[in-house]
């Protein structure tokens, strides 16, 4: 096989089903990893991105459905549209336990909301080309995102050193749960995508705009927990944090990052080539919110 | 020196965006982007948190059965015919009737009746009894209704012994519907019958008959054979109660049963659903769920976990009364919508609009 050509590098396809989950947030506190506003807001901007961002993912592969002609594409679809769906919905369920710690997030998701639904929503496009051009592009799109998401998924369950510094074990919980499902369905949007379109150029360019996007919802989400955390005078976030944060291990590091942009451009990636499903499986298997709820 | 201006004029815009961010990051942290008017997320269905009560209140309506008041913050409002799963502090995972006002959102009420090893029980009312004392928390799951109260001019009910919890709040309901109703209640003694001071004062007279075994024996059901169409008939009870009553009803026509086993939980009766945009009826058997009957008509239907949780599934209805068995959708969204893969239908049709 030529190298040029993404291929899945095993024959490791499990059988997607969306799982039923229950997190209690009750004896969560705010700042889950102790002593650590930083480390503990900049993963909570998952909570603010995912609920809005998951939902539109659902949105977007519902229309992509029809499109599908290869049976057992569609079948992974579908367990990858009830998978994100609960994703959404769980994270959505950590805003009520920030608010009620003093931390609203209203402002910073009312904008989420809107960017997913009106500005990547579906537009007022007249049927045919066009709407077909705009499904693919957010189809695109979504394999971008889904590249972060399944090499945040891997760092996740590797991620030792949050629980050596006694990170909240829920919270652990809800992240490895999604990040094994991450990991777990890594190849789906993927491979939506090179059997829709599959064109390097859209490829090139949604990873670009998604990548852009991620940092400035990011960076702005970070500094806004950090500006209206109740228990924070002068809270700050800066990039040099981020990136002794990510050395010490409680944060992805900066240059396993900065490596990992190469690999989605190379017209050789396929995402069965990084992360490892077996170890998935084993956290889904034992993970308390997924097994019954804490 | 254009240079310079330049330059000048860059920092100066930076500048600014800089100041416009920062004194935004409170109100409008994404600006320049707008904000959706009505926000979405964090104001979710909290279907991944567990939903938790406190046993405020305890008392015994009769002889080996305790009442239960669990008190808690935003509960769903119910219709009669509910019930809640109360997941027991040893993780055992029981059924119960709510008996108490649907449209209270701060409490629920349940009771049981002690059963014990000896009598078949399996543990979990003699937990209930001995271990949900004042002050306990435990998690509830639901409220889900797989016994609803259909619109109806007169009903019959059938009671036996503990199985009044549902039937209370719909003789309440049928009650201040202006029904006309009428309840056989049967137990072993009138001291083992809990609420019956409640229900002869609703029944006021002649509606209500008790039937205690130690005085008169089983119930004469004869007079099911000759209920008119419109009136519902209604049981909760004992397996043998509701057998009796299935076999005294008219030739074709079934009583709407409550039974706490799995077997309860999939199956239904069969209906019919019209497809309106399609053109296309299906029928849906009672083993098979309308997403399954509808997938034939319509192969491109979109559904993920047909358990119920996902949502993917959810579809607009048009006409028809719906049976929702998931535990994800709001009251709001339970008026005009279902969950294809688990609801059902509590009459004979539905119409959705696909
Ligand atoms: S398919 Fe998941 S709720 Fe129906
Ligand atoms: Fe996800
Ligand atoms: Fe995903």
């Amino acid at each position: 096989m030529s190298n040029t050509q993404p291929a899945p590098v095993a024959s490791e396809h499990v059988e997607l089903k969306a799982r039923k989950v229950s997190f209690d947030w009750d004896a969560t506190p705010l700042h889950w990893v102790p002593g650590d506003p930083f480390t503990t807001h900049t993963i909570n901007v998952l909570h603010l991105l995912l609920p809005a961002g998951e939902r539109w993912f659902v949105h977007v592969y519902k229309q992509a459905l029809p499109y599908i002609t290869d049976d057992r594409l569609r079948a992974d679809v579908i367990g990858f549209i009830g998978q994100e769906a609960v994703h959404s919905q769980a994270h959505d369920d950590v805003l009520p336990h920030l608010r009620e710690q003093g931390l609203d997030p209203t402002p910073y998701t009312a904008q989420v909301d809107w960017f997913f639904e009106k500005l990547l929503g579906d537009r007022t496009l007249p049927p045919g080309r066009p709407r077909r051009w705009w499904l693919m592009e957010r189809v695109a799109m979504i394999a971008a995102i889904e590249h972060y998401t399944a090499f945040l998924g891997n760092w996740v369950l590797n991620a030792d050193e949050l629980d050596r510094v006694g990170a909240d074990p829920t919270m652990l919980d809800l992240l490895r749960w999604h990040g094994a499902e991450e990991v777990e369905h890594r190849s789906v949007a993927f491979e939506l995508f090179m059997h829709l379109d599959g064109g390097y150029r859209r490829r090139a360019r949604t990873w670009a705009l998604a990548f852009s996007a991620l940092v400035f919802l990011w960076q702005r989400g970070v500094r806004f927990f950090m500006e209206n955390d109740p228990s924070l005078l002068d809270g700050k976030a800066s990039f040099g944090q981020f990136v002794r944060k990510g050395r010490q291990g409680v944060l992805p590091s900066t240059p396993d990052m900065l490596r990992s942009i190469p690999r989605y451009l190379s017209r050789a990636y396929h995402p069965s080539q990084e992360g490892d499903t077996a170890q998935a499986m084993a956290y889904l298997a034992s993970s308390p919110g997924a097994n019954g709820g804490h | 020196m254009p240079r310079f201006t330049t330059v000048a004029l860059v920092a100066g815009a930076a500048l600014l965006v800089r100041r416009a961010v920062r004194s935004r990051m409170t109100t409008a942290p994404l600006w320049p982007l707008p904000a959706l008017d009505e926000p979405v997320s964090g104001y979710g269905r909290g279907s991944t948190v567990p939903r938790k009560v406190v046993v405020t209140g305890r008392a015994t309506p009769a002889e080996g059965v305790v009442e239960l008041r669990l008190e808690g913050t935003g509960l769903p409002s119910w219709q009669p015919g509910a019930h809640v799963d109360l997941v027991l502090p040893s993780g055992l995972v029981r059924q119960y009737s709510l008996c108490g006002d649907p449209a209270d959102t701060a409490s629920y009420t349940v009771a049981t009746r002690l059963i014990e090893a000896g009598q078949g029980g399996r543990g979990g009312s003699r937990e209930v009894h001995d271990r949900l004392r004042e002050g306990v928390e435990i998690e509830i799951r639901g409220p889900r209704n797989r016994f609803p109260l259909v619109a109806a001019p007169s009903y019959v009910f059938v009671a036996g012994g503990i199985g009044i919890t549902p039937v209370l709040p719909m003789l309440r309901a049928a009650e201040a519907a202006g029904a006309d109703w009428r309840l056989v209640y049967c137990g072993r003694s009138r001291a083992t019958m809990p609420y019956l001071d409640e229900i002869e004062a609703l029944g006021g007279g002649d509606r209500v008959s008790v039937v205690a075994e130690d005085v008169s024996g089983f119930p004469d059901l004869g007079f099911l054979a000759h209920v008119p169409a419109e009136t519902l008939v209604y049981c909760c009870g004992p397996e043998g109660l509701m057998d009796a009553v299935t076999a005294a009803m008219p030739e074709g026509r079934a009583p709407r049963l409550e039974r706490f086993s799995a077997a309860a939980t999939t199956g239904g009766t069969a209906f019919e659903v019209e497809l309106r945009r399609s053109g296309r009826t299906v029928q849906v058997a009672a083993d098979r769920s309308v997403l399954a009957a509808v997938r034939e008509e319509l192969p491109g239907i979109t559904y993920s976990c047909r358990q119920g949780f996902c949502g993917t599934c959810r579809q607009r209805v048009l006409e028809g009364e719906i049976d929702h068995r998931d535990e994800l959708l709001t009251d709001a969204e339970r008026g005009d919508s279902m969950l294809i893969c688990v609801s059902r239908c509590a009459g004979k049709r539905l119409v959705l609009d696909l």
